[in-house]
C-alpha cells in the first residue's frame, strides 16, 4: 500500500534526533499549559512562533502540532483533579471526571482519558493519512471559485458554531476579513488602511495581533475576576482501572473516537466541538444514564477520545486544502508562512517529507504523552500549585519580546498592547475572538480568488453556481444559514453551549 | 423614553459601526473597478457597509431587546499589564532586554493586588537571565542584552 511507504518516509523523517527532541518539547509545553488554566494553544503557539525563525520548516512544524495536542492531554488532567478546564475542550471533562476523582477514582479517570486520547490519536493519524491524499487529489480540481465557495463555508460554519450571537459573530468575521485586507494590494499596488505606517505596508503581522487579542487580552479577562484556589486537589488513588470501569469505557473510546475524527474535518469543528457533540452521545446511549453528573466513566472516555481524535483530523483541511478551519489552525498557517511554505494542495507532492513527516510526528507524539501524562502525574499537579500572580508577568515578557522579534520593531509590540485591549473589550462584549482570527487570515486569501474567479467569468458570478463543486460548497453554507433560522436547531445549539 | 436595554450588543453595535464608517472614509479613495477588474476599494467597501449595517441593527434591536449588562472591570490589573507592554516597547531599544524585562516584571505584577516584593524582584531577574540566554545568545534575535542610548 501506497500510505505505509508514505508513512515510511514519514517516520524516517521524524525519528531524527532533533526531531524527536522538538517533538517533546512541543508535547511537554502542550501538557504544561493543557495543566495550566489561563494560557491556551493559541497564545503559546503564536508566543512560540517568533522561535521557530531558525528552525528547519519540519522540526518547527512538529513541535507546534504538538503543543495543540499534548495540550488535549494535559487539559484533561486540571479538569479531573481540580474540576477547571484546563483547556476549553476540557470543560465537558469537568462534568464527569470530577465527580469520579471525588468517588477516589481520579487515577482510574486520568488513565481512561490518557489512553483514550492515545487510541483516538492514532487513529486520527491513520485517518490523516488514508483521506489526506484523497482529498489533495480532490482539491488538484479546485480553481478560484471552488477556493472562494470553500473559504465561504468554512467562514459560515464558524459563524454558526461561535458561542453566544449569530449576528455579532457575523460582524466578527467581517472585521476580520477587513483586517485582513490591511496592507498592499498586490495587484493594484496600492496601500489600503496603513495610515503611512511601514510596519503595516505587507499587512498586519499575525503573531503581535494573535498574542495580542488571545495571549494577553485573555489573561486580562481573568485578572477581572476572583482566582479559585487550585491548591485543593483531589487524590490521585490508584492509576488502575477497575474490569467494569474498563467494560465501560472501550465502546465510549470507539464512539468518540470516531465522532471527533468526523467533526475535526469539519470547518470550524476542531476539539471543542468533538468533546461537547462526543458527551451528548454518551448521554443518550449509555446503559447506566443515572451515573452521569455522578461520575459516568463514558463521560470522560468519550469526549476525551473525541477532543483528541478531533485536534488531530483538523489538520486535513490545512494540510490538504490549505484552508485553516480553526483558529489554532489558522496560526499553523501563520507558522508555515514563517517558514515560507505554501500550504494547500501541492503541499503533499511536493514537500512530502514534510507532510507524512508531520504525520508520523503525530504518532510519535501521541505515544510519549500517554508517558508523559500518567507516570509523571505528580508533577503536573505540584506545577498547579504556582500561583497566577508569577505565572502571568513571565506570559507578558514572553508575548513582548515575542512580539518584537517578529519585525525588530517597537511598533509590533505597540499593535500588540493595542490589540490586547481590543480582545479585552470583545471578551466584555461578547464577541468571540475566533471568528475574527478565521476572517483575517482568509481575507487576503478569499479577495485574491474572488477576482481570479471574476476575471475567468468576465464579470458574471453566475461562475460561482455554474460550477458543480462550488455549487455544492455553497449549497451547504446555504444549508447551515437554513439550520440557524430553524427554530429547533438554534434550540440545541443554545443547550449545547450552556451545558 | 429610549433605554438601551441590552448594553452588551449596543455597544458592540456601536464599535462595527464605527470602524464600518471609518473604513468607509479612509477607504473613499480606494478604485471600486468593475465586477471583471476589482479595484482595491471593492472588498473593503462592501465589508465596511455590511459591518455598518449590523453595528446599526444591532444597535437598534438593543433597544428593544433586553439583554445581559456589561460586568465590571478592574481598572487596575488592565492599566498595569497596558503599562507594562507600552513600556516594554519604550525601553527595549534604549536600555536593553535584561533592564526592560525587569521592569515590565514588576509593572505586570503590580496588576495583582497580592503582588509581594520578595517574589517579583527574583522572577524578574529569572526572567531577564533566561530570556537573554533563549532569545539572544540562543535564538540569535537581534537585542542587546544591556545598553544606555537615551
Amino acid at each position: 500500500m501506497d500510505v505505509f511507504s508514505n508513512l515510511g518516509i514519514g517516520f524516517a523523517a521524524a525519528l531524527t534526533l532533533q526531531n524527536i527532541l522538538f517533538c517533546l518539547m512541543g508535547c511537554l509545553l502542550g501538557t504544561l499549559i493543557g495543566v495550566l488554566p489561563g494560557i491556551g494553544p493559541i497564545a503559546t503557539i503564536a508566543m512560540l512562533l517568533p522561535i521557530t525563525y531558525g528552525l528547519d520548516p519540519l522540526s518547527a512544524l512538529i513541535m507546534l502540532a504538538g503543543i495543540y495536542y499534548g495540550a488535549q492531554y494535559g487539559g484533561s488532567t486540571t479538569a479531573i483533579l481540580v474540576n477547571l478546564p484546563g483547556e476549553t475542550s476540557s470543560v465537558v471533562t469537568c462534568l464527569e471526571g470530577y465527580q469520579m476523582a471525588q468517588r477516589g477514582r481520579a487515577g482510574s479517570a486520568l488513565t481512561i482519558a490518557a489512553l483514550g486520547s492515545f487510541f483516538a490519536g492514532c487513529v486520527g493519524t491513520i485517518a490523516i493519512a488514508m483521506f489526506a491524499p484523497v482529498l489533495a487529489g480532490f482539491g488538484e480540481k479546485f480553481r478560484s471559485p471552488e477556493y472562494f465557495s470553500l473559504m465561504l463555508f468554512g467562514l459560515v460554519a464558524a459563524v454558526i458554531l461561535a458561542h453566544g450571537s449569530v449576528v455579532k459573530a457575523v460582524a466578527m468575521v467581517i472585521l476580520g476579513l477587513l483586517l485582513g485586507l490591511v496592507g498592499t494590494d498586490t495587484q493594484a499596488g496600492v496601500t489600503r488602511f496603513t495610515f503611512g505606517v511601514t510596519e503595516l505596508y505587507d499587512g498586519i503581522d499575525f503573531v503581535p495581533l494573535a498574542m495580542g487579542l488571545f495571549g494577553i487580552a485573555e489573561m486580562m479577562s481573568n485578572l477581572d475576576r476572583k482566582f479559585e484556589d487550585r491548591s485543593q486537589t483531589q487524590k490521585i488513588g490508584s492509576l488502575w482501572p477497575t474490569r467494569e470501569e474498563v467494560k465501560l469505557a472501550i465502546p465510549a473510546v470507539l464512539r468518540g473516537t470516531g465522532i471527533g475524527s468526523l467533526l475535526g474535518i469539519l470547518p470550524g469543528g476542531g476539539a471543542v466541538l468533538a468533546s461537547f457533540a462526543s458527551y451528548t452521545v454518551e448521554k443518550k446511549v449509555s446503559r447506566s444514564r443515572h451515573m452521569f453528573g455522578k461520575g459516568a466513566v463514558e463521560g470522560v472516555a468519550g469526549p476525551e477520545s473525541a477532543n483528541n481524535a478531533g485536534a488531530q483530523t483538523s489538520f486535513i483541511p490545512l494540510l490538504t486544502l490549505g484552508i485553516p478551519s480553526t483558529p489554532v489552525m489558522a496560526i499553523m498557517v501563520g507558522a508555515m508562512m514563517i517558514q515560507g511554505i505554501a500550504p494547500g494542495t501541492a503541499l503533499i507532492t511536493e514537500r512530502p517529507t514534510l507532510f507524512w513527516g508531520m504525520i508520523a510526528s503525530m504518532w510519535i507524539g501521541n505515544a510519549m504523552l500517554v508517558v508523559i501524562n500518567l507516570p509523571l502525574i505528580g508533577l503536573w499537579v505540584s506545577l498547579l500549585k504556582v500561583p497566577y500572580r508569577m505565572l502571568f508577568p513571565c506570559i507578558v515578557i514572553l508575548c513582548c519580546v515575542g512580539a518584537y522579534s517578529t519585525g525588530s520593531s517597537t511598533f509590533l509590540v505597540m499593535m500588540m498592547g493595542g490589540f490586547a485591549l481590543l480582545g479585552y473589550v470583545f471578551g466584555k462584549l461578547g464577541c468571540e475572538g475566533a471568528p475574527f482570527l478565521l476572517g483575517f487570515v482568509l481575507g487576503p486569501l478569499m479577495e485574491e480568488n474572488l477576482r481570479r474567479s471574476m476575471v475567468l467569468s468576465f464579470g458574471d458570478p453566475i461562475i460561482f453556481v455554474e460550477r458543480p463543486i462550488s455549487l455544492t460548497l455553497l449549497l451547504m453554507s446555504l444549508g447551515l444559514v437554513l439550520m440557524i433560522v430553524l427554530p429547533s436547531f438554534r434550540k440545541t445549539r443554545d443547550v449545547a453551549f450552556q451545558e | 423614553m429610549i433605554q438601551v436595554k441590552h448594553p452588551q450588543d449596543f455597544w458592540s453595535g456601536a464599535l462595527f459601526a464605527v470602524v464600518g464608517a471609518g473604513a468607509l472614509w479612509i477607504g473613499r479613495v480606494y478604485a471600486f473597478g468593475t465586477a471583471t477588474k476589482m479595484g482595491p476599494g471593492f472588498l473593503p467597501n462592501v465589508l465596511a457597509w455590511g459591518l455598518v449595517l449590523i453595528g446599526l441593527f444591532l444597535m437598534g434591536r438593543a433597544l428593544v431587546i433586553k439583554g445581559a449588562p456589561l460586568s465590571g472591570s478592574a481598572i487596575r490589573p488592565q492599566a498595569m499589564i497596558l503599562a507594562a507592554i507600552f513600556a516594554f516597547a519604550l525601553l527595549i531599544e534604549r536600555i536593553g532586554l535584561a533592564p526592560t524585562v525587569v521592569v515590565v516584571a514588576v509593572l505586570a505584577a503590580l496588576a495583582s493586588k497580592e503582588m509581594r516584593w520578595k517574589e517579583t524582584i527574583p522572577l524578574g531577574i529569572g526572567m531577564a537571565v533566561l530570556s537573554v540566554l533563549l532569545f539572544i545568545y540562543l535564538l540569535g534575535q537581534s537585542m542587546q542584552p544591556w545598553a544606555w542610548s537615551f
